[in-house]
């Protein structure tokens, strides 16, 4: 159903407007023979996740029917949500502005412009940090122990793809948490080592290390593999190599620098899980005994896997994992508060800290969700509300 | 396009197929619309956060890798990316066509 020049005219002439004072283009808006609403979704996008579309690349929404629905770019992961206008948001795919529009000349050109749908409300994007806990559930469904213990073909196993239709985090933020809880990808499916069969990998390169002489920052692969594949698979040794040390190479030989800090974090964890508390000095005797000789042990190793009850007499030390408290930050906070009703910012930081959106810090963290007083001159957080 | 308010078919007919207006720009560039007895002044501005216009599709999923019966794999196909719009905001104006003489 087109509309005549005479008919736009008539239209001008009632509205008392003067042909001259318009441009002489005049686009008409018609509603598609097919129009309906809900063929059509709008979504709203930042620079970055515009220019990955316009690059062509795909984003997936991800997540299980219970969860709220996340969005992933390759290396992002946001919050969808939607919002609702009370504007009406009309499609238009031919429409034109003013300057796109041909040079003026008369009499009126009708440029007939189809309204392929509307909308009035589209989804909203908010960058949230992946959802990673449920990784490590999963992954602690089948444990690897060692290649002994591999019988049972009913265990659950998961690939990389397995893993992306159930986590709600990018492909890479996926692999940074993989890496960062030591798995392993084994025939394919990623695996959690057992942390005792971890600990007792690492106790053969410790101990090869120990008869050889050799400084902790210069570890062979390829003797370790040599002395120790009798003992355990190669590929678990040289991946246990990789969870505590920096590869280099030299003259063609690669090495290994062991990791002070991560070797004396993993021995504390083994110390500390088989009791419910620890007696604080007899803890840090036991602890820089345990150690590889040349590692010293210091308390600040310990962040985000132990905390240190100096309230008590004698003080004393507990294990106390980030990664095993609630992702959700409220949550997060009211169990901390019930664990302990005041902290310090330097206990409470290490357990806070991954809660930090983009360009947040502990200090806006603290002042929306805890409330801070002075105990003995000391500044001490404790909850905005009354927990249950 | 951005309206305010709602757009509505005479005895609720449907708009498919429909005329919703003549859009006019001034010479100035202002677009001008014309809706029924309604003159709307707008302006052109650009999306400060663009828009994805994603049109749904179902297919089922090639592989099955999980062991939950059917898995239908939803893909939305981005047709169009949309970076400015003509946004009319102001009160529509009313075109008079009949004044009463004053006596």
């Amino acid at each position: 159903m087109n509309r005549s020049g005479e008919e736009v005219e008539a239209t001008l002439q009632i509205a008392k407007l003067n042909v001259e004072d318009l441009r002489s283009t005049v686009q008409c808006l018609t509603f598609s023979e097919t129009f309906t609403s809900g063929d059509y979704s709008l979504m709203e996008l930042d620079d970055t996740l515009c220019k990955e579309i316009e690059a062509g690349r795909s984003l997936v929404i991800r997540g299980d029917k219970g969860d709220h629905a996340v969005l992933c770019s390759q290396n992002k992961t946001y919050d969808l949500k939607i919002a609702d206008t009370s504007n009406l948001l009309l499609f238009i795919p031919a429409g034109k502005t003013a300057d796109l529009l041909p040079a003026d000349q008369l009499p009126l050109t009708i440029a007939s412009c189809e309204i392929a749908g509307f909308s009035n409300h589209y989804w909203e994007l908010r960058r949230c940090r992946p959802k990673l806990k449920k990784l490590k559930k999963l992954l602690l469904e089948n444990p690897y122990e060692g290649p002994e213990n591999e019988q049972n073909t009913s265990a659950s196993l998961y690939t990389t793809e397995d893993l992306l239709n159930q986590i709600q985090a990018s492909h890479e933020e996926l692999m940074d948490h993989l890496k960062f809880l030591h798995a392993c990808s084994i025939k394919g499916f990623w695996r959690l080592l057992d942390f005792d069969y971890e600990m007792k990998l690492l106790n053969h390169i410790t101990q090869l290390m120990d008869s050889e002489s050799w400084s902790f920052s210069r570890v062979s692969l390829k003797v370790c593999l040599q002395e120790l594949r009798c003992l355990e698979p190669e590929e678990m040794i040289e991946h246990c190599l990789d969870c505590f040390g920096k590869r280099f190479s030299e003259e063609d030989e690669v090495f290994f620098a062991l990791n002070e800090d991560k070797i004396c974090k993993a021995t504390a964890q083994m110390l500390l899980q088989n009791a419910v508390k620890f007696n604080l000095s007899e803890f840090q005797e036991v602890w820089q005994q345990s150690v590889p000789e040349g590692m010293t042990t210091r308390l600040d190793q310990l962040k985000g896997l132990a905390l240190v009850d100096r309230t008590s007499r004698p003080e004393t030390i507990f294990l106390l994992k980030t990664e095993d408290l609630p992702e959700d930050t409220q949550e997060r906070f009211n169990t901390l508060f019930r664990m302990r009703e005041k902290w310090t910012e330097a206990d409470m930081s290490p357990y806070i800290q991954d809660l930090c959106a983009e360009k947040q810090t502990i200090g806006a963290l603290l002042t929306k969700y805890a409330r801070s007083s002075l105990q003995n001159g000391v500044k001490v957080f404790n909850s905005r509300r009354p927990l249950s | 396009m951005e309206l305010q308010g709602e757009i509505e078919a005479r005895n609720q007919e449907g708009l498919a197929g429909k005329v919703m207006g003549d859009l006019h720009y001034t010479k100035e560039g202002v677009p001008l619309l014309i809706i029924g007895h309604h003159i709307l002044y707008g302006k052109v501005a650009r999306l400060e956060k663009p828009f994805a216009v994603l049109v749904k599709s179902n297919s089922p999923s090639s592989e099955n890798a999980m062991d939950t019966g059917d898995v239908t794999e939803t893909k939305y196909s981005i047709t169009a990316l949309i970076k400015r719009k003509i946004i009319f905001k102001t009160r529509p104006k009313p075109i008079i066509t009949n004044v009463p003489k004053k006596v």
